[in-house]
This record gives structure tokens, sequence and C-alpha cells, in this order.
């Protein structure tokens, strides 16, 4: 394993120096939901707005914006730890505060997309105003695509925080490939491959851009030394096989060999059937697995210590001196991390479990 | 620092109430709305006896956490949490016994608590205003706001606040705001035995902080330096200054501190302005997509 690690030295007692929020899976669902149904809008404005004969794209995208929203913020709501207080969260606005603007995102987009949808389904008129709120709606559906990023590296999660503008991209990209596969996927059931072939474009470029986007971002956390829950154990596995290889490579494959066939050759179904369904579910092991590995590096003591190494000029050395020239730490503990977790006393059979054999 | 005074005036053992102003006589500092107080804890003379923790627990009625041994030396405590506001750890200095500095046996020992630092990361991140800055310059939760979105807890760079499985709330050291209010020096600061902890206006505090530094190097600790005062570690990456800062002796991480702490509120625009541009990107690049001259429907 590549890693250019200047700090080796001891922690205390292998405790982590950070604590780890209480997010769990519900919160990589919801990155999910909020940026499939914030690109949707955006293909379905651009769809509206192409004047072409994609009537379908335009109704699916309004039509999952609102879905996104619908799934999504239940997820959001049940994992807070007071849940009947979530209205609490438009209290105020903190523009230093990643969740807030957050807030204030999903609140804009969840009523845009509301609207515009209910246009959507009473036609006429109303679908031309519902044409109108769209703009708003696909601008904020940018930010929903893309501001999970940031909810995750405006913390002092190493693995997050060290890599916040390609950890970014690679959310928003995903999004927009999600949200072209699931519109792609739609047309393919209707009958309309020349739909179809234009949204796997869209998904495959894409997908090269979160592969662009995930490359730089494992170089900046290998550089930081923090890569760790991202190269061994189970989010390691999810994130190579399920997200890359699963989410990015299979479904490059099978959209670029749709479209270098010959112009007169009809495209295969299966293949953009194949991959529009791979980046569905590379989508979700995508967030899930950056969220766990994140809430793995917080429980790390080494890689934070690692990432919060001094950079030259941090303090001034004239009145604090070198800490370079100070007693070196002890390389290791006397007894190794996992022999000190403490001891439940207060539950279970004690005497069972402390009898010598 | 001789008697107070209007120590004089309170001879009596048993008082009928509260002293008016009473940290005047324990720390000669009247409590003032408007001022910026804080803890210098100044761990070469912490002796590991614990009473801060039972004051703070005490004062603060805080229910016990963890009833067992740890294996971490003395410290049984292990760590800062939703209940435990202050926490003396034991660092064993095994491998440098042969060379001992002149105190502590090689053994440090430092009261760790919530620094109330300048810029707060946990106030930065807190999305509904629960946790707010009061204005004796500290860092306080209001537990009637928060929602328990725990948005706090990975932004803290120490590790300070955290939930509570209790009530689903944050909870952290509120510097004894309550007993400002009352004109009383925090519980920890006060029952401190050997003024390991002091509390006191915080630019008073670097001040003597400073002092007591130029103090150790003349006896030989040389290695003696300050931890969140400014421009020192832990007063780094946009964090300014820490309003409870340490006196230390060995590298900042063997205490279990990050050496230079960052505000992740610094990480905001860069992270966003990226992904905008991103998406500007894919749509711009979607829209020559749709509007592209294709092949004719089949």
């Amino acid at each position: 394993m590549k890693m250019s690690a200047p700090y080796e030295g001891q922690t205390y007692y292998g405790q982590p120096v950070v604590k780890t929020p209480p997010y769990d899976w519900r919160i990589a669902a919801y990155i999910y939901c909020a940026g499939l149904g914030g690109s949707a809008q955006i293909l379905s404005t651009l769809a509206r707005l192409s004047g072409r004969e994609m009537g379908d794209v335009v109704r699916n995208g309004r039509y999952l914006a609102v879905a996104g929203t619908i799934l999504g913020t239940p997820l959001l709501v049940s994992d807070l730890k007071t849940p009947s207080r979530f209205y609490n969260m438009l209290r105020i606005f903190r523009p230093t505060s990643a969740m807030s603007i957050g807030s204030y995102i999903l609140t804009g987009f969840g009523g845009l997309s509301t609207l515009t949808a209910m246009g959507q389904a009473a036609g006429g008129t109303a679908e031309k105003a519902a044409t109108a709120v769209q703009l708003p709606a696909a601008l904020a559906g940018a930010g929903m695509s893309m501001y999970t990023a940031s909810l995750l590296s405006g913390t002092n999660g190493p693995l997050w925080a060290a890599t916040p503008r390609a950890l970014a991209v690679q959310f928003g990209a995903a999004a927009m490939a999600n949200a072209a596969a699931a519109l792609s996927l739609a047309e393919q059931k209707a009958g309309r491959s020349h739909v179809s072939a234009r949204l796997d474009a869209v998904a495959t470029l894409a997908l090269a851009t979160e592969l662009a986007a995930s490359v730089v971002a494992k170089e900046e956390r290998q550089a930081r030394g923090v890569a760790g829950p991202l190269e061994e154990g189970k989010w390691a596995k999810a994130y190579k096989y399920g997200a890359l290889a699963l989410g990015v490579a299979v479904p490059l494959a099978c959209h670029a060999a749709n479209l270098a066939a010959p112009p007169g050759r009809k495209k295969s179904r299966s293949l953009s059937i194949l991959g529009s369904l791979a980046v569905l579910a590379g989508g979700m092991v995508l967030r899930q697995a950056v969220l766990q590995a994140g809430n793995e590096s917080l429980k790390r003591p080494a890689d934070y210590l690692r990432f919060t190494q001094p950079k030259a000029g941090h303090w001034d050395e004239r009145k604090v001196g070198s800490l370079e020239g100070r007693a070196a730490p002890p390389r290791k503990a006397a007894i190794s991390a996992s022999e000190m977790k403490p001891r439940d006393y207060t539950t279970g059979p004690r005497r069972a479990k402390d009898a010598a054999p | 620092m001789g008697v107070h005074p209007r120590a004089q005036d309170y001879p009596e053992s048993f008082l009928p109430g509260v002293i008016p102003d009473e940290s005047e006589l324990t720390v000669g500092t009247k409590i003032e709305p408007g001022k910026r107080y804080g803890f210098f804890t100044d761990t070469t003379l912490c002796i590991g006896c614990k009473a801060c923790e039972v004051a703070c627990k005490e004062w603060n009625s805080l229910p016990a956490d963890n009833m067992g041994l740890s294996g971490m030396s003395y410290d049984n405590t292990v760590k800062l949490s939703a209940d435990t506001w202050r926490h003396v750890m034991f660092v064993e200095k095994v491998d440098g016994a042969t060379g001992m500095q002149p105190f502590q046996s090689n053994w440090l020992m430092m009261s760790d608590v919530c620094k109330h630092c300048k810029n707060a990361p946990c106030l930065e991140a807190c999305p509904t205003g629960a946790l707010f800055r009061t204005e004796f310059d500290t860092v306080v939760v209001q537990q009637d706001i928060c929602n328990g979105c725990g948005y706090c807890v990975p932004s803290c760079p120490f590790g300070v606040v955290e939930l509570s499985m209790a009530d689903g709330k944050a909870h952290k050291c509120t510097l004894c705001y309550d007993r400002l209010k009352g004109g009383l020096e925090p519980a920890c600061a006060k029952s401190c035995p050997t003024d390991s902890i002091l509390f006191g206006e915080v630019d008073d505090l670097v001040e003597r902080a400073g002092k007591r530094v130029e103090e150790l190097h003349e006896r030989g600790v040389t290695d003696a330096y300050l931890y969140g005062a400014p421009n020192t570690p832990g007063a780094t990456g946009g964090l300014e200054q820490l309003n409870a800062f340490f006196l230390l002796t060995d590298r900042p991480e063997v205490y279990n501190l990050p050496p230079a702490p960052t505000r992740p509120a610094n990480r905001l625009a860069p992270g966003l302005l990226a992904g905008m541009a991103a998406m500007a990107g894919l749509t711009l690049a979607a829209a020559a997509i749709f509007s592209a001259p294709g092949e004719k429907r089949r």
C-alpha cells in the first residue's frame, strides 16, 4: 500500500481522537435519492428545452425528482435522534454548515419539484407554468446532486475531509449517471431506444467524470495517509467491486460497445439495460461505502493524527520550538488496542465469565 | 496571590447563601458579561486526582458511564462524552524512564475538557442554532432546541461533543454557564487542589501561561509549550485560539490532541464550487447530446 505517512507514533491507548457521527445506511440512501432526483430534474428540464420528442423523459424526470424528495426526506428525519424536532433545521440559516445549506436546498428543491410535478399531472396551461418553475428546480437539483459530498467533507472525518473537491465531483457525476440510467431504463421499456441512446451517452460522460474524480480522490487520500478504510476491509471491497467495477467499469463497457457500433447497425437493447442497472446499483454502493469507510476512518486515531500534521508556518516556531526536537514517543503501546476495550461490568452474567477454568 | 480582602467578610464555615461575586475571592476575577473566559490547564501541575471530574459530574448532575476498568493506566474514564465533560488522561512514559523529568515521574497527566474554540466548528456546524456563543465567549448546547442531528459530533476537531442516547440531544462542557451567571468560577477549576486548572479571563490567562512556560524553561523543563494559545499548536487551521488551552511537555499526539487541527467550514466553498462546476459541465454536455442531430427513428 502506497502511503506517505509522516506520523507513525503513539496514540492514546488506541482511543479515537475524534468522535463518529451516528450516521448509518439511511444517510447514504438519502444521498443516493437526493442525487438521483436532483439530476433527473436537470435532465428533464434539458429534454423540455431541447424541443425534441422527449416528452416521456420530461414527465419521468419530473416524477423522479419528487420521488427522490419523498423517499429521501423521511430517511433524513428518521436518522435524527429527536425526529419530532426536524423543523428546527429551518430555524436559522448557517452558511458555515453544509447541513444547514442542505436543509434549504432540500426544502427548495422539494417545493419546486412538487409544483413542477403537479403541473405535469394537470397538463395544459399548468404544464407551461411547470416549465417556468422547473428552471429554478433544476438549479436546486444541481445542488442536491453534489452538496451531500460537502456534507461529509465539511467535517473532521479524515477520509472525507482529505478530498473535498474530488468527492463533490464524484458524487455529482454519479448522481447524473444514476438519473440518466433511470430515465434510459424507462425509455427502453417504452420501446424508444433512440432516446435511450442519448441518455446512455450522458451516462457514459458522467461515468467517465466520476472515474476521473475517483482517481484524484484516491491520490489525495493516499498523500494524506488516510486512504486505509477504502483500501482494506469490507468497505474497501464494496467500493472497489461494487462502486467502481460494477457501477463504473461495467456500464462504461456496455455503453461504449453500443456507442461504437457502426451507424447502420441496431444498438443492443440488453447492453443498454444491463449498463443502466449496473449504474443504479453501483451508485448506491458508492454512497454506502464512502459513508461507512469515513465512519471507520474517524475511529482510527493514527489516520486523524496524520491528517492533522502541521505544514510549515502553522504556528510561531520561535515561540513554541520545533515539535520534532521533543522526546520521541514510544512506537508501541504495551497492550494492543483491541485488548483495551473497556469492559462492561454493568450487564451480563458476571460470575460465569469470571470463573477461572 | 494572597487572600482577597473581601474574604474577611465571611469568617463562618457555613454560609447562609451564595457569596456575591464569589469568583473575586477564589480566583481574583469578577465575572462580567462581554468578557472572554476560559481555562488554562497546566499539565505539569496535575496530580491525576480526578477531583475535577467528580466536581463536574456533581455540579452538572451527570450520570456515571463506564463502571469498569479500562486497562489504560489509571484512566478508567477513557474519554470525554455526553456524560463526562472533564477527563483526566494518564500517559505512562515507560521508554524514557532512564532520563526523568524533574516532575511527575515521567507520568504525564492532563485534565481534558471542551476547548471553547474561538471559531468553534461544532457551533459552525449546528443547523438548528442549538449551539450558541454565550456572553462569556463560551460555547453551549441548548438541549431544548437540539434535534439530535449529530452534525456537531464529527465536526469537533477534538472529539468533545457527543449525542446522548438517553435523550437524543448533544451534550458537552458548558464552562459552567450557570455558575458564571451566578458569579462562581466553574466547578472543576474550583475543586482543583494544585491549581492545574485555572479559570479566568482568556487574555489574562494567556499572559500568565506565557510566564509559566518561561519559568519552566528556566527550571530545566525545556519541553514545555502552550497548546491552543494564539500562534501555537492547536490554534491552527482557522480555529485561531482555544479559550480552554493547555501547557504540555510532549508532542500533542501523546495527549490525544491533534497537532494542527482544522476548521471544517473552510472546506465547504472548495467542495461546493467544484461540485457546481462539475454539474454545470455535465449539464452543458447533456444539452449538447440532447440537441445533436440523431439517427432517424426506427
